[in-house]
């Protein structure tokens, strides 16, 4: 028997370590304060990012054989992923009520926590679909947790789309792994791209991907799930959740072919149309829905034109999630604080629209980088809408009144800041060592006019929708074109009868054969039988 | 001593059953101590068997009838498979029945044609010949009856008409495909295939069809299924029995003989009969969903899920390439676990809360935390997600499907998987999401009929997690492939 | 040789003795008799096996001067299946036959038919004279009526008055038939017959045996007197009636096709005679679908069950010569008759326990008894087993053989008959069945002792034990076959 755990530990523990935390609220007595444990989940995961994600860990008899090794880019994703889940899990652990709900919660939390990371270390296709299974199944629980009608309602759209979305997935792996008889994600990846049935393959990879990275017109569950989860929940959908998405499409899609096409026509389609569908959105948390849309629109169309998109994914990851995180911050303050709370959501905004000088600007600037023009353009442009739908989600923000009483201000802030600060300046420290491109090149004059006309437009545009707002809508956009469901939809309850079941007028008919027997016993013809028997086999013999 | 194995193994329960009918109702501890004790001995025969086997051993014990009628038990490694699961699952099967029957009537009676359904299960398996199998075969058909009828209500006393009803033709049905083709070639032997050179294309076709309808009447195949669901009257632990090891098994493995041991994968793919067989078994699987969606009765959503999830195995065996091969023997005991597990849970909830119908689950998870943790875990096990069994299943299927040449059974797959999580994620909400009813009540203190229900869904986490390692199923299912399937 | 006379002569003696012996005594050696014929038959059988063929010229004089006794695997097979049944029924009428249980005159009556109807039995399985056979069969006959007339009520009587025209119209054509070939060969026995030179009335001399023959094995379509018949016999008595009576002229058709005058089998002669056993099959088997009488039930089942056994004809018979299959379907076709003899015994004698503890044979009645005695309903269980034939009993055996042979000839129409008679078996057993295992019903019966409920059982497990060890009865029968059925090339 092979060794249980070969290579480098610590990937391993990167997973094991949530998955151990979420067995805390298995047990009753600590089920209430399992919560508490969350911001020390990621931790591990986070130290093994700052370190570079080294070594590889395989366990071959676990499921078909498990390999863990950071992803290309892994490390960016680890790290980035594992901040948003330590910020959010802080804040959960601060304002989540005590009790049995949040202790299935904190369960269900480390579980998809460490789904989440899994996805950017599995090595073989098997595991990558188990992390990602995990994390799309187990966040359910994160959309439903307040148990309210809209709760349940977003929870069902939810978990209908991420079974769908795995189902396709598991089928456009084994067809990869089939043709590529292997189970190594390169392998699969390469295979996708000339097996006879690749092309079907990959359609169900970009589906089930496109599910939970948010792509148009698969996205209709983001806005739904995120004004009804609660803030921590909603910072992780957000902020992480929706990368295991996208790293798909970079592990598994081809570069170039058609693909990419689609991806840049979904994807602008969606970083306009969802920016801009965001502002007819009431609730903050739903605009911010629409934005992560609309910004993973415009990943998902850099991915198309063949960008790396690590750095801008990196960034838009750390500030959403930290958006999502003010959101419960600001309920939690007045006045002052409030006024604080607000200014650093609109830093964080402005740095996602691109303001020069932020990480946002600095993520933009390098995604663009050798853009074919019109693209660059489209890019450029979507900064508009960005200030936009930002701008509207900052307005909303700053009326919204709802308030929760005796939540710790200062922690709140801190730990939000913190991963907002992030968002804002790690860019700068990783900007060497995700590009080539001289630390000025943001910072040219071009550029800097390139990043600010849009914000100033948008910013103008956005001052008369404050007057005029534009109607409200309920979230869920497309969803609602659908044909009403079908609910109560029955087949016709016919089951196989047995072959030959008790037919009465079968039965009946037998019965009335009686008769035959009554006339072979009388003499006449019994005695006509016996002779006609005789007579036959008399002349039947020779 | 190679011999007297496989006599010994069939003994246990033979002789188990031949005392427990003859014991007075009253005394329980002596029949539960005999049942249990044959479980037991059975299962420490079948451990030693497989240490044997997994070293290239093989038994064979053989008892000549008629000419032409040979009795013959052969433990080989796809045997011991089934030998294997139904052993573990009788012996978890028995501690349910003894907790479930508790001091209620008839129990010697039960617990005898119990073991005598387990001993025709193993004899099935252990089949070396054609006609040893429809011997077992045969011998299950009429031990499990009074089995289904054993409560001998009005709802019974149908079911166990209608499993007659289907059973006895589709007897028939392989009696006849049995006797063409060993009128042709002789007794058939699983071991060395059979010559069909006497027989041209459309007979093989009719035999093959046949065999088919004599074996897919226990596979409860479409439209041959319409008693599975009746038979859910019976009392829990057959129910257990019935839809992981005895009956569709049965069936299911009947399909795997057939195709693997009498015609051939290769003439079965000349013959043109494997896709229409796959397609039936897809049919079987999407409608037996569908079916299941639809059933406000926890058993009845079950039983349809049975038939949905056995002809996975058909499918697999249909598909006729080592992958989908391993996919079908794996989920031979990976789909035993996981409906015995939801099996022994519905009769839990039904006896302790007395939960029959799906809106009592509502908040039972609070309540009856071990047996709905079960419970969840067999349910997903069933949608196939990872890293439960059927995960595993899954994924050998449809990359056999591939390999096969038949993509769209991924299309299968995947309906198959979408609509059982239509229909057992509901249950799930249901038990941990949704708020008890005012006056409901139930608990589970009762810890030695939670114990298997305990086993089995961590065993159907176990070797869905641990596929990979050198004790799994999986690996076994491989080890019988190398062994005998593969060209 | 002295158990094939002892065969033969011990019943008679007994029969004797009983009529002639004070009752007190009759009892003690009515034990002896049955003992010892029992050891005689099973003493043949050994010696058959071990040294082949018995045979015994009486008085030293071989044919055609003498008249020859023989014990073939066939007769030595058959004189086994009625010391066994004898010895069931024997057993179990010890306790139903007295005075008080089925009045003086049945009590008196059958203990010396019953061993006159064994004699008559064993004489017809061991001659190898076609006279002979008559006397055996008309003395059989005279036994049976008798036997169906005891019990003494009105139907029974009238039952047994058709029977007895029925029968003895048969004999009347049989003897005709013996006459002819009398007349023509000058001798009587099976093997000169066999060596003959053809002659004119030889077709017409079989075709008077063969139907008269059949009017004794109530073959359809001259059945209809076997139901009443055998419905109103004491259960001991029909027990006897219907696992031995029909055998016994179905031995001498067996012996007039395949060992007298094989050469006589034309195509559609063998046809007929298959098409009629098929029409029994399936007759028979939707008549007892309908009934509501549980002996009525068991009846028209033998009525169906004896079908089977002419399927031989088409299958083995013939001038054509000896088939790969024809061994196959001659020995499925006996294993037909000794396992419907052990299983038809076992089943009316659970009749008549059923009868006498719910005081009914309507299925209304026997509802629930499945608790009070649950040995027989197992033993009808089992029973019903063999009759449905389901391995591993012998009827499987029976009709395995039959239905390979059917398809290795061809005539593959005979195993869809046999196929729809299993299933309907199924059927028609399955009401009985469904009554004794109700839940409710039961209460209040007379139970009766385990003893007694003991008789059915083990003639029920010997008919599937002969099943499960089906390959040294299958080889005992091989012993002396006749070369028309012999396993060709």
């Amino acid at each position: 028997m092979s060794a249980i755990i070969t290579g480098s530990p610590w990937p391993f523990l990167v997973l094991a370590w949530p998955l151990l935390l979420g067995l805390v609220p298995l047990v009753p007595a600590w089920r209430a304060l399992a919560v508490r444990v969350l911001p020390l989940a990621p931790l591990p995961a986070l130290g093994f990012a700052v370190l570079g994600a080294p070594g590889t860990t395989g366990m071959p008899d676990l499921l078909l054989g498990v390999e863990l090794a950071a992803v290309p880019g892994g490390a960016l994703f680890l790290g980035m992923t594992a901040a948003v889940w330590t910020a959010a899990g802080w804040q959960a652990a601060l304002t989540l009520e005590r009790g049995v709900r949040s202790g299935i919660l904190a369960g269900f939390w480390c579980v998809t926590l460490a789904g989440n990371l899994g996805v950017f270390l599995a090595a073989d296709v098997v595991t990558f679909y188990v992390a990602f299974a995990a994390v799309s199944l187990c966040a359910w629980v994160l959309v439903v947790h307040e148990r309210t009608e809209a709760a349940l309602a977003a929870g069902r759209v939810y978990i209908v789309l991420a079974v769908l979305g795995e189902a396709a997935l598991l089928a456009g792996l084994l067809i990869g792994a089939q043709a590529g008889d292997s189970l190594q994600i390169p392998a699969v990846r390469e295979a996708l791209s000339d097996a006879p049935l690749g092309g079907i393959g990959l359609a169900l990879l970009v589906t089930g991907f496109g599910i939970k990275a948010g792509m148009v017109p698969l996205h209709v569950w983001l806005p739904l799930a995120h004004p009804v989860a609660p803030v921590p929940g909603s910072a992780v959908l957000s902020g992480a959740i929706v990368n295991a998405g996208l790293i798909g499409m970079l592990l598994f899609l081809p570069p170039g072919g058609g693909w990419g096409g689609l991806l840049v026509g979904l994807g602008f389609a969606g970083a306009f149309g969802a920016a801009l569908w965001g502002l007819t959105q009431a609730n903050p948390k739903a605009v911010l829905a629409y934005s992560t849309v609309s910004q993973m629109g415009l990943i998902l169309a850099l991915v198309g034109a063949g960008q790396s998109v690590a750095f801008y994914a990196l960034h838009h990851g750390l500030a959403k999630g930290a958006l999502f995180l003010l959101v419960g911050v600001a309920m939690a303050a007045t006045g002052r604080r409030r006024a604080a709370t607000l200014a650093l959501a609109g830093l964080i905004a402005l740095s996602v629209a691109g303001l020069p000088l932020t990480g946002g600007g600095l993520a933009k600037a390098a995604a663009k980088s050798g853009l074919a023009p019109a693209l660059a353009l489209a890019v450029t442009l979507s900064g508009v809408t960005t200030t936009l739908v930002l701008g509207w989600f900052l307005w909303l923000l700053a009326r919204d009144d709802k308030r929760a009483q005796g939540q710790p201000w200062g922690a709140l802030i801190a730990g939000a800041g913190a991963l907002g600060l992030a968002a804002v300046l790690v860019p700068w420290a990783l900007w060497s060592g995700a590009t080539d491109l001289p630390v000025g090149y943001a910072l040219r004059s071009g550029a800097v006019v390139e990043a600010l006309w849009p914000m100033l437009l948008g910013l103008g545009v956005l001052a008369v929708l404050c007057r005029r707002p534009v109607p409200t809508q309920p979230p869920g956009d497309l969803l609602h074109l659908l044909p009403a469901r079908a609910v109560g939809w029955r087949l016709p309850d016919i089951e196989p009868t047995p072959p030959f079941g008790a037919r009465r007028g079968g039965l009946r008919l037998l019965v009335r054969a009686a008769r035959i027997d009554a006339v072979l016993s009388r003499w006449p013809m019994a005695g006509a039988l016996l002779v006609a028997g005789v007579v036959a086999f008399a002349l039947l013999l020779p | 001593m190679s011999a007297l194995l496989p006599v010994l193994i069939l003994a246990t329960s033979l002789i188990t059953a031949a005392i427990t009918f003859f014991l007075p109702e009253a005394s329980r501890v002596l029949r539960n101590a005999l049942n249990l004790g044959g479980a037991v001995l059975k299962l420490g025969l079948i451990v030693a068997m497989l240490v044997a086997v997994a070293g290239g051993a093989v038994y064979e014990a053989s008892l000549p009838l008629a000419p032409g009628l040979v009795l013959l038990l052969r433990v080989d490694a796809i045997a011991l498979l089934f030998v294997s699961l139904s052993g573990t699952l009788w012996l978890l099967t028995t501690v349910y029945a003894i907790a479930y029957f508790g001091t209620k009537a008839h129990q010697s009676r039960f617990f005898g044609f119990f073991s005598l359904c387990v001993a025709a299960t193993t004899g099935l398996a252990m089949s070396g010949s054609l006609i040893s199998f429809f011997l077992f075969f045969e011998l299950l058909t009429l031990s499990t009856w009074p089995l289904v009828a054993h409560k001998q209500d009005g709802a019974s006393l149908r079911a166990a008409r209608s499993y007659l009803l289907f059973a006895l033709p589709g007897s028939a049905a392989l009696l006849w495909a049995i006797i063409w083709l060993e009128s042709a070639t002789g007794p058939v032997l699983f071991t060395e295939p059979p010559d069909l050179s006497g027989l041209d294309p459309w007979e093989l076709r009719a035999i093959f069809a046949l065999f088919i309808l004599g074996v897919g009447v226990k596979a409860a195949l479409v439209p041959l299924h319409g008693w599975l669901p009746a038979a859910m009257a019976a009392p829990a632990p057959v129910s257990a029995l019935l839809h992981a090891v005895a009956v569709v098994k049965a069936g299911a493995f009947g399909v795997i003989r057939v195709i693997y041991d009498v015609f051939g994968p290769q003439t079965v793919a000349a013959l043109g009969v494997g896709v229409p067989l796959a397609a039936l078994a897809s049919l079987t699987i999407v409608w037996g969903s569908i079916r299941a969606l639809q059933q406000d009765e926890i058993k009845k959503r079950l039983a349809f899920s049975t038939v949905s999830q056995v002809s996975y195995i058909v499918l697999g065996a249909a598909l006729a390439g080592p992958y989908a091969m391993i996919g079908a023997l794996v989920h031979l005991v990976h789909q035993g676990l996981m409906k015995i597990t939801l099996f022994f849970c519905a009769g839990i909830y039904d006896e302790r809360a007395g939960v029959k119908r799906i809106e009592g689950l509502n908040g039972l998870g609070a309540r009856m935390p071990w047996t709905s943790a079960c419970f969840s875990l067999g349910a997903l096990g069933m949608i196939g997600l990872p890293p439960m069994a059927g995960f595993v299943s899954k994924v050998y299927l449809g990359l056999g499907a591939l390999e096969a040449g038949a993509p769209w059974v991924l299309g299968v797959l995947a309906a198959s998987t979408l609509l059982n999580a239509a229909y057992f994620l509901p249950l799930l909400y249901r038990l941990w999401f949704l708020p008890a009813a005012g006056d409901a009540t139930g608990d589970e203190r009762a810890p030695v009929l939670v114990a298997p229900a305990v086993v089995t869904a961590a065993a159907s986490l176990g070797v869905g997690a641990l596929a990979a390692s050198a004790v799994s199923p999986l690996r076994w299912a491989e080890l019988i492939i190398t062994r005998g399937y593969l060209p | 040789m002295s158990a094939l006379l002892a065969c033969l002569v011990l019943p008679l003696l007994g029969a004797l003795a009983a009529v002639a012996l004070p009752r007190r005594a009759v009892a003690a050696v009515l034990a002896g008799v049955v003992a010892l014929t029992l050891v005689a038959a099973v003493g043949l059988a050994v010696a058959v096996h071990s040294g082949g063929v018995v045979r015994l010229a009486l008085g030293g004089w071989s044919p055609p001067l003498g008249i020859a006794l023989a014990a073939d695997g066939l007769g030595a097979a058959f004189v086994l299946l009625t010391a066994l049944v004898m010895a069931g029924v024997a057993a179990a009428a010890r306790d139903e036959m007295t005075p008080q249980g089925a009045g003086p005159r049945a009590a008196f009556g059958f203990w010396p038919l019953m061993l006159l109807l064994w004699g008559a039995l064993n004489a017809v399985f061991l001659s190898r004279d076609l006279f002979n056979l008559y006397v055996g069969i008309e003395l059989l006959t005279l036994a049976a009526v008798a036997l169906v007339a005891i019990g003494g009520r009105a139907e029974a009587i009238a039952a047994a008055m058709r029977y007895l025209i029925f029968a003895l119209a048969g004999s009347l054509l049989y003897l005709a038939g013996v006459v002819l070939i009398y007349g023509a060969h000058g001798t009587l026995d099976i093997d000169l017959v066999a060596a003959r030179d053809a002659a004119a009335p030889d077709g017409l001399a079989l075709a008077l045996m063969t139907a008269g023959l059949l009017v004794k094995t109530a073959l359809f379509p001259f059945h209809v007197w076997l139901p009443p018949a055998h419905a109103s016999a004491p259960a001991p008595a029909s027990a006897l009636l219907s696992a031995l009576v029909p055998k016994a002229s179905f031995v001498i058709l067996l012996r007039l096709w395949f060992e007298a005058m094989p050469d006589l089998g034309t195509d559609r002669a063998l046809l007929l005679l298959g098409v009629l056993g098929a029409a029994a099959i399936l007759w028979g088997s939707l008549r007892a679908l309908v009934q509501a009488r549980l002996k009525l039930i068991v009846a028209y089942s033998t009525v169906a069950q004896l079908g089977y056994l002419f399927l031989v004809f088409p299958l083995a018979g013939g001038a054509a010569g000896a088939q790969p299959w024809t061994a196959g379907a001659w020995t499925g076709a006996i294993f037909q008759a000794l396992s419907h003899g052990l299983a038809k015994a076992a089943m009316f004698l659970a009749a008549g326990l059923f009868m006498a503890a719910a005081g009914s044979d309507r299925l209304g009645a026997l509802r629930g008894l499945a608790r009070v005695m649950p040995m027989t309903a197992f033993a009808f269980a089992l029973a019903s087993v063999t009759l449905i034939s389901l391995p591993p009993s012998g009827g499987f055996t029976a009709k395995y053989l039959l239905m390979t042979s059917s398809f290795a000839a061809g005539q593959w129409i005979w195993a869809l008959v046999m196929t729809l008679g299993g299933l309907l078996t199924a059927g028609y057993l399955y009401r009985p069945m469904a009554a004794l295992f109700a839940r409710e019903g039961g209460e209040g019966v007379q139970t009766v002792a385990r003893a007694r409920q003991a008789v059915p059982l083990v003639l029920a497990g010997l008919a599937i034990l002969l099943g499960i060890l089906s390959a040294a009865p299958f080889d005992f029968l091989q012993i002396g076959r006749p070369e028309a059925a012999e396993e060709g090339p």
